[in-house]
């Protein structure tokens, strides 16, 4: 392991050992952040697959209406139909703070009706596929919800993991071999004066 | 509170119908385009009380259009908390490029693709 570049005395060795306190504590606490990271995201990506597989499935469905009624009718009647929809979606947002991780949460609420206009000239299928889109929609924002918190996590987590790594295999290990490199060499200067002091005081002695 | 909008790009006669559901439609037929509004979509603010928020929370993106999103253009756009940028499949049926991405998102979380 690479030792670090600092001089060796009892100064740095003191700063030393405070940082490596400090690197120690702060490992140990992303090591936590990550393992609740971890938690959280298992409960999610599960349900955010059966969601997305939920969604592929039904919106398959929505569409192949949506398309036969296009197909059945000119697209002039079809969007004229869809012009006077009331519908209206308001989207009302909170973010959550997990592990400091924002994640948002989605409130939908709808009013007015999507089919407002006369049957005489739409054909069924229309109305069958607006039904549809209707049911499957509050689907799809859980979908939005689900996969964007999803990809918070796993984004965060990934850093955490990278500084857990950093700390753990490169910085402690570091500041260990550096500690103990100044402790030998201010060993060695100590033995070095007092056999220094002894053979002075041994030549001393042979001249008087 | 805030009432965000929610946005769908996609080819006309697939979007039209979410255009009732009262979703904004943007009406794109190659994925360059997409991509362009999907930057501007992102940007669009509006003031809320002295602060700027997001208009859109969630967009909507055809599959077709969305795979040819390149990593670093989806890096860029995803990278806020809002707006949520979700691939939906289109009326030519799934490409599988949502479950993709989900797998995508657990392998770099996990390391490896653990919903297999």
């Amino acid at each position: 392991m690479a030792i670090l570049n600092v001089n060796p005395t009892r100064m740095a060795l003191l700063g030393l050992k405070k940082k490596i306190k400090g690197a120690k504590r702060g490992h140990k606490l992303l090591k936590d952040k990550q393992d609740g990271l971890m938690q959280k995201f298992m409960e999610i990506i599960r349900e955010a697959k059966r969601i997305r597989e939920d969604v592929e499935e039904k919106l398959g469905g929505a569409f192949k209406n949506f398309i036969r009624a296009g197909s059945l009718m000119s697209e002039e009647f079809v969007e004229g139909a869809l012009l006077y929809s009331t519908a209206k979606t308001e989207l009302s947002v909170k973010t959550k703070n997990v592990m400091s991780v924002r994640i948002p949460q989605f409130t939908l609420k709808t009013e007015g009706d999507v089919i407002t206009y006369g049957y005489l000239q739409t054909s069924g299928e229309l109305d069958m596929s607006l039904q549809s889109f209707q049911d499957v929609f509050p689907l799809l924002i859980e979908l939005a919800e689900i996969e964007k918190s999803a990809e918070a996590l796993a984004d965060e987590l990934e850093k955490t993991r990278r500084r857990v790594n950093a700390l753990e295999y490169r910085m402690i290990p570091d500041l260990e071999d550096t500690i103990k490199f100044i402790q030998m060499k201010l060993g060695e200067m100590e033995r070095g004066t007092i056999i220094n002091t002894m053979v002075v005081k041994a030549k001393i002695e042979a001249q008087g | 509170m805030h009432q965000y909008k929610m946005a769908i790009i996609g080819p006309r006669e697939a979007i039209l119908g979410f255009k009732a559901l009262g979703l904004e439609p943007v009406y794109v037929t190659d994925s360059k385009v997409a991509v362009e509004q999907l930057y501007s979509l992102k940007k669009d603010k509006v003031e809320v009380e002295g602060e700027m928020k997001n208009k859109y929370a969630i967009v909507f993106i055809m599959e077709e259009f969305a795979k040819d999103i390149t990593p670093e253009d989806y890096k860029k756009l995803s990278a806020d908390p809002l707006p949520a940028i979700i691939p939906l499949p289109s009326h030519l049926g799934t490409t599988g490029y949502g479950l993709q991405k989900l797998k995508a998102i657990v392998e770099k979380a996990v390391g490896m693709d653990i919903l297999s």
